[in-house]
This record gives C-alpha cells, structure tokens and sequence, in this order.
C-alpha cells in the first residue's frame, strides 16, 4: 500500500469517528468497559500472584536450644548461619522471654503457669530465609546442619506453609488462565457487535462505495484502522479508570485499615504497553470479523 | 456494449423480477428502459451493474461474463459504469467535492488530479460554487446533477440511470435529460430505465418495454 494512500485511509477513518461521533462514542464506551473488567482481572492476578510469591520466599525458622545457650554459642551460631545466603537473623527469644511470651498470650490465664516448677520452654533463635536468594533447597540444608550442632535441639520450619503456597499460586495460574482466556472471548464478542453496530449504521456508504467501483480492500481499511483506533481509546480509557480506581481505593483502604503491608501493586508500564496494544488488536480483529457479511455486494 | 442472454432473475419465492429477458445494447447507444411499477426495471439496471446475480443466463458487459467475474475485477468493471438512482444515493456526510472525488479517489487517482477533475467537472454541471455544501443543503436537482457528477468523472463507458428524474419536477427532469443527451454526444452508452411517458414522448431512442419481468 502507498503511503499516500494509507494518509488517505487514516484520514477517512478519522473522519468517520468524527461524522459518527455518538456510535464511537457508544462503541469506545462499550469497548473500555469490556478492556476495564480484564484489566482489572489482570490487575487482581497480578497482586494475588505477587503477594503469594512475596509470602512464600520468605519463610520464618525457629532454632530452638537444649540450654540456654551461652554468648560464645550463639555468637558462633550466628556467625555460622550469616554464611548463608537470603539468611536474615530476627531476634533471640531466651527462655525468660519465652515464659513472658507466652504468659501475656494466656492473659487471665497466666496463672496456669504458675504450677509449673522450672520453666521448660526452650531458649530460640528466630532466623527469616529468603528463597528467592537462597534458592528452595537451602532451608533443609540450613536445617540438617543446625541439627548437627550439640547446643541445637531442634529446627522448625514451614515447609507446609511454603507448600501450601506453591499450591494456591499454581490454583491462581490456572484459574488466572481460564478466566482471563474467558473474559478475553467475552472482550472480543461485545466488540464484534458493537463493532457491527457501527459498520450496519454505514451500510449505505458500504453500498455506494462498492458501487462506485470500490475494492473490499477499499472499503475494508478505514474500518480497520477506526477499530484499531476505537480499541486504543477504549483500552486507553479502561487503563485510566483503573488507575484512578486503584489509587483511590488504595489511599482508602491505607487510612481505613492500614492495609499497606499488602503492597498492592499497579500494573507495570510493560503490561500496560501490551494491554493497550492488545486493545488496539482486539478493535482490529473486531472489526475484520465484523465486516465480512457487510462488503458482499 | 451490454448483452443479456436469457436472463431471469428471482428473489425468494416471489414472482421472478425477470423472465427470459435477452437484450443488446450497442457502444454509443442511448436506450430507455420503460414499463410499470414492478415490472423489473430496475433489477435488468442492477444485473448490468452485477448489484445483482442473475438467477439463470448470462450477462455480458464490455466483454466481460458478469457470472464469471472476481470482486477485483468487479471493482475494475465498476469504475467504467456510472450509475445515477433516483434517490440519489450520495454520502450525506460529505460535501458535493467529496462525493464526486470519492469515484477518482477509488481509481488511486492522486491529488493534484482528483482536484482538477472534479473542479472541472463541477463547472461543467454548474456546480462550481456548490462544491463545499453537504447535500442535504442542496435542492432535488442539484442533488441529482451531484450524482450525475460522480457518474461521469472517470468518463464511463456506460451510464445507468434508474428514474433520475423520479424526484424532480418539469423543468429540473429537462435539464438533467439534457445533460444525460450531452454525455451521450461524448461518446457514453446511455441506458435510462423509466416509468415516464413524457420522457418517451417525441424521443428518437431505442425503447425497450418492460412488463411483469419480460421484454414486449
């Protein structure tokens, strides 16, 4: 194609959003809720994938003490423990602070405690293990070495938890897919028809054009490039709904409850780049299947 | 120029718009088509246009088989007809310089040349100063020359015109017959398909009579 001649579709496709600014205006709208409703899957997917990786690198381990170990033990300890990668030391819990722990979780209840002659909780040392430095296998190596050592009792971790969590993240992927693949379908059937909308309320021009001697390829291109650009604003105007939904909602849900631990997180320029670029292919491929039944003439 | 052979042409399960009609209209002529209401004018203009398929029987335009015919070479085909309806059929959101532009921009004319042609032939049709108003501004008659505009600036071989003057009153109907008789003295097979018997009156043309589908 010339490009005097693409100059020429794009204008005519400008034009005609511009003769036919309320059906536009209908099909973006139609369009930027469909593109609102799968960005803010993919928006929720996201975080919920984020937040459970997040949650599943990090993992918490007790080393809990025969005795209550002496400053050279534990300094060797620590010193030992900071050889490793991704190994954060926490705090060390002695078996007073333990007692008191544990009392102030008893509340009127402490009393229970009263009874008990030597105070048989153990002296630990609280370590966080991150897996994303250390990688999945260090945490059981961490483990049978601390076991080794003669001051050591015993190591606990949560290796259910983590699991627990390889399990949510791979339910997240799956029904991530089905879903998203769903709305996508959903996305693309109301924009075929609001598409078909905008061709069937020009089907006369489609009539004269043809008549006049137009190939399809003719009549076809400037619909394709209004979808493409129907698609661009409506998946332009779904991305800022979804922004300012976002922010407001976050600056709520921080002075409600004070949720910011959870981090929530926007989409990242790169998606949103291939939102917009799917939007505008979405409006292009809306509008090939739309106007096959129109141009037989 | 336009042949038939033994046409017929049905919409469903009505009665046929056309039955055996067989027809030859020869380079340079100027014929009438004529007959009531219904009885297929305006399906023979759209069979030569291929508007429409014949239902059996062929149709010959310039040499080309309109049943044998890809939608390139169709589009091809097309921009050496010119075709005037009665309602005008011009795009209502484009002023009367687009509308006649839109048959050359279509042919990948450039610019510079659509331009002059269409500034031309505007003039020629006494439309010069119309050229930047949208057509429902227009009257009946400047809409038709409009269309008539369109028609004639590739310079077709042949023009249809299906009841161009069916909207028009006494003296507008003259002037557009007069301009249909101009193009024809410039060498366009002219075929005219109308229920006007003033039109008929004192005519020297070819008259081909319509009735019921069937040629009399």
């Amino acid at each position: 194609m010339k490009i005097a001649f693409f100059g020429y579709f794009v204008g005519q496709a400008v034009a005609n959003i511009s003769n036919n600014r309320l059906v536009h205006l209908i099909g973006v709208g139609t369009m930027a809720i469909a593109f609102l409703i799968f960005d803010a899957f993919i928006l929720i997917f996201l975080n919920l994938s984020h937040w459970t990786e997040e949650r599943g690198k990090l993992l918490t381990m007790s080393i809990y003490f025969k005795e209550e170990p002496g400053g050279v033990v534990l300094q060797n300890i620590k010193t030992e423990l900071l050889h490793f990668p991704g190994v954060t030391i926490k705090r060390f819990i002695s078996k007073d602070d333990a007692m008191k722990s544990l009392r102030r979780q008893l509340g009127d209840k402490a009393g229970l405690l009263d009874g008990l002659g030597e105070n048989p909780l153990p002296a630990s040392l609280e370590i966080m293990v991150s897996s994303d430095k250390c990688g999945d296998s260090i945490p059981y190596q961490l483990k049978t070495r601390l076991e080794t050592n003669p001051a050591v009792d015993e190591v606990q971790y949560s290796q259910e938890w983590i699991r627990r969590f390889q399990g949510i993240m791979d339910l997240i992927k799956i029904v991530g897919v089905v879903l998203g693949g769903l709305l996508f379908l959903a996305a693309l059937f109301i924009i075929t028809n609001t598409i078909k909308l905008t061709i069937y309320s020009r089907k006369d021009e489609i009539e004269i054009l043809k008549l006049v001697g137009a190939t399809n390829r003719f009549v076809k291109i400037p619909f394709l490039i209004e979808g493409a650009i129907q698609g661009f604003l409506g998946g332009s105007v779904a991305l800022i709904i979804l922004f300012l939904v976002y922010t407001i909602a976050i600056a709520r849900v921080d002075l409600r409850i004070g949720f910011a631990s959870l981090d929530i997180i926007f989409l990242p320029t790169q998606l949103m780049l291939f939102l917009l670029l799917m939007s505008i292919i979405i409006g292009f491929v809306g509008s090939t299947i739309s106007l096959g039944r129109f141009i037989r003439i | 120029m336009i042949q038939l052979f033994h046409v017929y042409k049905a919409f469903g399960s009505r009665n046929p718009a056309l039955i055996d009609v067989s027809l030859t209209v020869r380079k340079g002529e100027f014929a009438f088509i004529t007959g009531p209401s219904g009885a297929g004018k305006t399906t023979l203009l759209k069979i030569i246009s291929r508007a429409e398929k014949t239902s059996s029987g062929q149709a010959l335009v310039n040499g080309r088989n309109l049943n044998r015919i890809n939608e390139r070479e169709l589009a091809f085909l097309r921009r050496r007809i010119g075709v005037v309806f009665q309602d005008f059929k011009l795009l209502p959101r484009r002023n009367v310089f687009e509308n006649v532009a839109l048959a050359l921009e279509i042919a990948g004319f450039p610019l510079s040349v659509v331009r002059k042609k269409v500034h031309q032939t505007l003039r020629y049709l006494g439309l010069a100063n119309k050229e930047d108003c949208y057509p429902p501004q227009l009257s009946g008659g400047e809409q038709q020359r409009v269309a008539v505009a369109r028609a004639i600036i590739n310079n077709p071989l042949i023009l249809l015109a299906d009841e161009p003057t069916g909207n028009l009153d006494p003296d507008l109907t003259m002037e557009i017959m007069a301009l249909l008789r101009e193009i024809h003295i410039r060498g366009t097979t002219v075929v005219v398909a109308t229920h006007s018997q003033e039109l008929l009156r004192d005519t020297r043309r070819r008259i081909v009579t319509l009735n019921k589908g069937r040629i009399i």
